[in-house]
């Protein structure tokens, strides 16, 4: 999940995943913005989304993001919630699961 | 290895006669580094550049040794294909640069580089269209061979004998 806050403009759907793909090209050229990326799941009101990207470009995908810093020449940041190979593991936090 | 560093040797082949005049060091460097910028970004840049330098440069055969760390080896020869144009004196030439060799020391470059050449003087020397040209390859292909191996001077010479 990435959290994104921000000033005033709420991007889109479509507009997050060019933010995302252009951040990638800053920072990794190129052979970065090629690197296939899905927005999962992406809700407007929270600005959270959830990303998927092959293991291989898990570190470019992480350095791109934080190395983002402007949106349509405002400040802004991403801040990673939680990070896992495996989609399940996002909807809820493993350690609280009360077995009965 | 002392600071670890790889050679990479390129040919810059252009259609545009006027190419040669372009071609300056510090035009190849510009032009290699603006490609890795394009490709890999910031990182590869920052990456590549520590230790990037255009250590030989031949006008005439437009044959260019560059210089960089061996980490950063993978990234430089994967952007070489990118590089489009040279830039000098606000000029801009298309070209197109082959990768020929990638070695350690700036020696085994040479090495390769010597027969390089001489496999290219016997290409020339088929391709040649008239007799004068034919003469001036013949006699810079003997003097280069002459100078080590005296035995294969004579086996050349008794093949321009047959031809």
């Amino acid at each position: 999940r990435r959290e994104l806050p921000d000033g005033g403009a709420r991007p889109s759907a479509a507009q997050f995943k060019q933010l995302v793909v252009s951040a990638l090209r800053e920072l990794h050229g190129e052979v970065g913005a090629a690197l296939p990326v899905d927005v999962l799941t992406y809700e407007e009101k929270t600005l959270c989304a959830i990303l998927r990207v092959i293991s291989s470009g898990f570190v470019k995908l992480w350095s791109a993001l934080t190395l983002l810093g402007f949106y349509q020449n405002r400040r802004c940041a991403f801040r990673v919630l939680q990070a896992s190979p495996f989609l399940i593991a996002l909807s809820g936090n493993s350690r609280e699961l009360v077995l009965d | 290895a002392a600071r670890p560093r790889r050679y990479v040797l390129c040919e810059v082949v252009s259609d545009e006669p006027r190419c040669r005049q372009g071609f300056e060091e510090r035009a190849v460097g510009l032009a290699v580094r603006d490609a890795i910028a394009r490709v890999h970004g910031d990182y590869g840049l920052g990456c590549c550049s520590i230790s990037f330098t255009v250590k030989y440069l031949n006008a005439y055969t437009g044959v260019v040794l560059l210089r960089c760390r061996k980490d950063a080896c993978g990234l430089l020869c994967s952007a070489l294909p990118f590089v489009r144009q040279l830039e000098s004196r606000n000029q801009r030439y298309p070209c197109v640069l082959n990768t020929l060799h990638v070695g350690g020391t700036i020696r085994t470059c040479q090495k390769f580089l010597i027969q390089y050449n001489r496999r290219q003087l016997l290409l020339l020397l088929q391709n040649c269209t008239n007799e004068e040209e034919r003469r001036c390859v013949q006699k810079s292909l003997l003097s280069c061979s002459l100078t080590e191996e005296q035995s294969q001077s004579g086996d050349e010479e008794d093949d321009d004998g047959t031809e």
